[in-house]
């Protein structure tokens, strides 16, 4: 058995907005951890999130499933090979809602069960990550 | 809601999360008596833990009973997590650093 993390939030931005949020490089790097990144929303694509302040570690990804503007899929493999490696996969999913909003679910899933610490981390990180995304999205 | 951390940021409401922890369920008067302030200043700071949803109360005939709501607390236990996951790189850079001075 694996471990998800699991959020959800409602956006007040239309879906086409949201989904640009979260495919377009330059503006994954206005709200995510990491300040770079070569994403692609082409399926077989394989890209690196790097350079999270404080933190030298690399997310080592490939995109699974494109299906603008509903679902994304992404591995997400941290911690290089040492004993720390987290191999997950992230999975947004984006459903419009009454008045041009947005709800986004969010699961991350795969961890192992003992890793308490990134699990907690996660939820944690994505939590801000994602407050960050609302109000970049608010403030345009 | 409050704030679950500023909640936690004061001495004494975290030692009435310690005694709470420990029982099931204490009325303030029990409590009063294990600290030296007085009982409205304790009763203040269960309703500062009461609105961080970190305690709930109920009526039991004359008196008020509490017991412990953890769950808010996992907010802070994945916040430190996080910062751990950063802190634990660090000291193993600081670690190779000083160990390469030393070769």
């Amino acid at each position: 058995m694996s471990e998800t993390v699991v959020l959800d939030v409602e956006v007040k931005s239309p879906i086409e907005r949201v989904w640009h949020a979260l495919t377009d490089s330059a503006t994954l790097s206005k709200w995510m951890l990491f300040k770079s990144n070569d994403f692609r929303p082409v399926v077989g694509h394989t890209f690196q999130f790097r350079e999270a302040p404080g933190w030298t570690g690399v997310v080592e990804c490939e995109v699974i499933e494109v299906d603008q503007p509903h679902r994304l899929t992404y591995t997400w493999v941290s911690g290089g090979e040492s004993n720390l490696r987290q191999s997950t996969v992230v999975t947004w999913t984006l459903t419009e809602a009454d008045g041009g909003a947005t709800r986004l679910h969010l699961e991350q899933s795969g961890f192992r069960p003992e890793a308490k610490q990134e699990i907690g981390g996660a939820s944690y990180g994505w939590k801000s990550m994602l407050d960050q995304l609302q109000s970049l999205l608010a403030s345009a | 809601m409050g704030d679950v951390y500023s909640a936690v940021a004061d001495p004494t409401r975290r030692q009435l999360l310690r005694l709470l922890a420990d029982a099931d369920e204490l009325p303030l008067h029990e409590m009063t008596a294990r600290f030296p302030v007085g009982r409205t200043a304790v009763s203040k700071h269960l309703a500062v833990l009461k609105e961080a949803g970190l305690v709930s109360d109920r009526k039991a005939g004359r008196e008020t009973r509490y017991h412990l709501n953890a769950a808010p607390l996992r907010e802070i236990q994945e916040w430190v997590s996080f910062y751990e996951r950063f802190w634990t790189e660090r000291i193993d850079r600081l670690k190779d650093l000083l160990e390469e001075e030393n070769g």
